[in-house]
Parts: structure tokens; C-alpha cells; sequence
């Protein structure tokens, strides 16, 4: 027999598929419960694995080596301070900090690791060297059309609008790969609900596998 | 029979239609065959014949539960292959939503398959770190201070295999599960910044953005959602064969088994869009009646 966890999964898994047949009641209920269960996981696994660790056995523990941590557990203390009216302007500090520092971060991150290495490997060689140059050459085209047409300070007319036609059916491309994968992976989730349905709780309930 | 009526087919025999697809692949395996993409190839071939037994790879558990049916596969292909090889594993989890929960399980689930490993000499799960870019940026300075204990709450520092591993520059390889974006700041961020070959593992909707990256060489391979992870399966079995028996146990979700479905599913789809548009244009070459 499928035990009481399994049960629950599965009836949660065919309260969510019900909206397949039209919005119900079980499903909203399921829908809520993912809600609410989620939110509890995400509050329980940050206290347990991060400020636990990294804040307070620290601060417990070796203080003397480890007083800085305050600073960092006062900004986020400090970013509570919103849901009081009268001191609420403290919590857009914390915030600053926060936002100033994936500002930081992010600045770079995308300069370093996407900017320059992706226009780098579109300056590709075009003197023929075999079928490999070929890929080249659709790989220039596709990137400067596409850029055309995304080039709205001149009207796309004449040669820019010829451009900007191939360009479009670059991106078109791109989107039908995308959408197959796209396909692929919702049908890889249903298979996995499906999976669960079929060998976890429908299969050792007619004891036809352990 | 009246093509418009054809036409305005409830969508709901449709869904019938995929359940039906879906569900009679997983009770009647088929078993249809899989071939390999040259960036699982490259990944499988970077674990293979670039790292030694002993060396450390870092896989992090960046998916939930949402997408487990497509990462989970991938995980314990990528486990199994480095277990087999001889090589230490350190676990970590970014994704807050079950990043720790997947890791747990599916490090479970393989571990006893190796009776002979040894936690924290052979592997090691620290648990999971909020903030992942702040925590991937410090990694590089000190994992020992992002990750300042292990799971069981033993302190990093005293775990026999994490004593010589304190940066990036400790390991060989960082393998990424992942769902939205932490995968690709493993990419645009540790490989770019700090040149940790990564190999990415992500959902297939997110596939095709990090082939820009594959192509720019800043990943050293990619498994493309369950397809990705059904070849990876295939060139492991193929490598190791007595993983086969592990990969053939009844009951048990290998990406292999489905791809078999995810076949079935898209011959159904297909059939229904070109169903769909012949009696779509059978119904416009009709000339229509006056009102």
C-alpha cells in the first residue's frame, strides 16, 4: 500500500490536473497549500542553512573575530523597518546597500561574462576554410540582421528593411527552437507526474510492483 | 463528416489523447533508441578523460521539485558517472524552493548504489546558501567561510576531504542542475570570472540560451533538459555497464525510459497539428455559401 505521504502527493497532483477538465474548488485548495508550503519551506531553509550558519553560531561562537557580521545582520534587520510608518525611510538604507551592491555585481557579471565574450565569438573568420566557414557566414548575417532590425532610428525601408526581413526570419527561427524545448519540457513535467501517479501510487495499490 | 465541427473539437479530448500517450509508455516501456549530441558527448568526455580519481568536482543542485522530473534524471548520471570514476563530490544547493530537498534525495539515492563510498571523504553535501551570486563571488576567496558547516553541521574545516579544498582553484569542475537563471551565473560569472570550467544541466526551456555560452566556450558541455539527460545516460551505461542494472530497476524514472513517452507525446501533437491544418485548408478551398 502507497503510504500516507504518497497519498497526499497524489491527491494534490489530481487536484491541480482537475483544472485540465475546468477551474474547481480542489484545485484552488491544492493551489493555496503549494502557496502557503512553499513560503513555510523558503522561511525555514533560509533560517536553517543561512542565518543560522553564517549569522548567528558565528556571532555566538567567536564574536571577537566575527563582530562585522553585525553590520550585515543589521542591514537585514533594518529592511523590516518598513512595515513601521514612523521609522519606515530606515529600511530604504539596507535597501541602497542591497541594490548598490547587485548593481555592482551584475555590472560586471554582464560586461565580463556576456557583453565581451558573446560579441568575441561573433568576430569569426570568413576567408573559406571548408563547410566550417559557411556556419560562419550565417552566424555574421544572422547576428548584424537581426541587429538591424532591431535598429529603430531609421525607417525600415530599402536595404534596411531587406535587412531587417532576414533578420525576422533569423529570430524566427530561434523562437521555434525555443518553443520546442519549451514543448519538451512541459512534457517532461507531465511525465513526471505522471510517472509518480503510475509507479508510486496506482501500481502498489493494485500490488503490481513494490 | 461537417469539418467545422472538426474543427471546434473540444480541447479536452486532446488532453485525453496525451494522458493516454503519456500513461500506456510508462506501464509498456518501448525502449526507442537514443542518440548522442556532440555537447552531452563533450560534457561526458570532459568528466571522462580530463579528471583523475581523486579530483574534486563541485555539482550544485540549482532546481526544485518543479523541474525535477527533467534535472533529477541528470544528477544522478552526472553522480553515478563521477562515483564510478573514482571522484570526490562536493553537493551544494542555490535554489531555495527544494534546491536541498533534490540534493538530499538524489545523493541518497546514488550513494547506496556505492557501498564503498565514505561521506566526507569521497563526498560531501554542504547544504544550501541563500543570495547564490554573493555566495559564488565569495567562493572564490573561501568556501570554507560560505559554507561554514556541512549538512550534519560538522565544521567544513574538519572534513577530511574539504581540508585541501578552499577555492575555486581546488577544483577541477562545477556541474550545475539548474532551473532559470543560477545556471547561467555559474557561466557569466564563476567560468567568466573565475575560470572554473562549468558544465550546465538546465531545464529545456532554458536550453537554447545557454548554447550562446556553449559556443563561446564558456561552458564545457550541456545536457538539454530530458533528452540531454537520457544521452548522458546511454553514454554512462555504455562506459560503465554494470550501472545498466541499476538504470533496467522495475519502477524505476530514468530520463531514458522518458523519452520513450516524450516521443509518443510529440507524434501526437504532430498528428494533431497537421490534422488540424489539413482540415483547416480543406475547409478554406471550399467556396463559401451566401448568407
Amino acid at each position: 500500500m502507497p503510504s500516507l505521504g504518497t497519498w497526499l502527493a497524489a491527491f494534490f497532483t489530481l487536484c491541480m490536473l482537475s483544472f485540465l477538465y475546468k477551474d474547481n474548488p480542489f484545485f484552488r485548495i491544492a493551489e493555496s497549500f503549494f502557496a502557503g508550503l512553499s513560503l513555510g519551506y523558503y522561511i525555514g531553509i533560509v533560517a536553517n542553512q543561512t542565518i543560522k550558519p553564517n549569522l548567528v553560531l558565528p556571532l555566538m561562537q567567536e564574536f571577537s573575530t566575527n563582530w562585522h557580521l553585525l553590520f550585515a545582520g543589521g542591514l537585514g534587520v533594518m529592511l523590516y523597518f518598513r512595515y513601521i510608518k514612523r521609522v519606515a525611510w530606515v529600511s530604504r538604507w539596507a535597501l541602497a546597500v542591497y541594490v548598490g551592491y547587485y548593481v555592482g555585481v551584475n555590472m560586471m557579471q554582464k560586461l565580463h561574462g556576456e557583453v565581451l565574450p558573446q560579441v568575441g565569438d561573433t568576430m569569426l573568420s570568413l576567408n573559406w576554410a571548408g563547410i566550417g566557414t559557411l556556419w560562419n557566414l550565417i552566424m555574421v548575417v544572422g547576428v548584424l540582421s537581426v541587429l538591424i532590425y532591431f535598429y529603430f532610428s531609421a525607417e525600415h525601408k530599402g536595404a534596411v528593411g531587406g535587412i531587417s526581413r532576414v533578420g525576422i526570419w533569423f529570430l524566427m527561427v530561434s523562437f521555434g527552437a525555443a518553443f520546442g524545448y519549451t514543448v519538451m519540457g512541459r512534457i517532461s513535467l507531465l511525465i513526471g507526474r505522471m510517472v509518480f501517479l503510475v509507479n508510486e501510487w496506482a501500481r502498489p495499490l493494485i500490488g503490481l510492483i513494490t | 463528416m461537417n469539418l467545422e465541427r472538426i474543427m471546434q473539437v473540444d480541447r479536452r479530448i486532446i488532453y485525453l489523447f496525451v494522458a493516454a500517450g503519456t500513461i500506456l509508455p510508462i506501464i509498456f516501456v518501448i525502449g526507442l533508441p537514443v542518440s548522442i549530441t556532440p555537447p552531452v558527448q563533450m560534457a561526458f568526455d570532459r568528466i571522462e578523460n580530463q579528471l583523475n580519481p581523486g579530483d574534486v568536482v563541485l555539482v550544485s543542485f540549482d532546481y526544485g521539485p518543479s523541474s525535477a522530473p527533467e534535472n533529477a534524471p541528470m544528477a544522478d548520471a552526472i553522480l553515478r558517472h563521477c562515483f564510478s570514476k573514482g571522484i570526490k563530490v562536493i553537493v551544494i544547493a542555490f535554489y531555495p524552493l527544494g534546491g536541498l530537498s533534490e540534493a538530499v534525495n538524489e545523493l541518497n539515492t546514488v550513494v547506496a548504489e556505492f557501498p564503498d563510498l565514505e561521506y566526507g571523504v569521497d563526498y560531501v553535501n554542504l547544504g544550501y546558501k541563500d543570495g547564490a551570486q554573493a555566495a559564488m563571488r565569495k567562493m572564490n576567496e573561501n568556501i570554507h567561510e560560505v559554507f561554514p558547516t556541512d549538512l550534519r553541521g560538522t565544521p567544513t574545516g574538519e572534513i577530511p576531504m574539504m581540508k585541501n579544498v578552499k577555492t575555486y582553484a581546488d577544483v577541477k569542475l562545477c556541474v550545475t542542475l539548474a532551473t532559470g537563471i543560477i545556471g547561467e551565473w555559474w557561466a557569466n560569472l564563476v567560468n567568466a570570472q573565475f575560470g572554473l570550467p562549468v558544465i550546465v544541466g538546465p531545464t529545456a526551456v532554458s536550453a537554447p540560451k545557454y548554447y550562446a555560452y556553449l559556443e563561446a566556450k564558456q561552458m564545457v558541455g550541456l545536457l538539454g533538459g530530458l533528452k540531454g539527460a537520457s544521452e548522458y545516460e546511454r553514454l554512462v551505461v555504455n562506459k560503465y555497464p554494470h550501472l545498466a542494472e541499476v538504470y533496467a530497476t522495475p519502477g524505476l524514472y530514468t530520463a531514458t525510459k522518458g523519452m520513450d513517452v516524450q516521443s509518443i507525446v510529440h507524434l501526437i501533437m504532430i498528428a494533431f497539428i497537421l490534422f488540424g491544418n489539413v482540415v483547416y485548408f480543406t475547409g478554406k478551398r471550399k467556396p463559401r455559401k451566401a448568407a
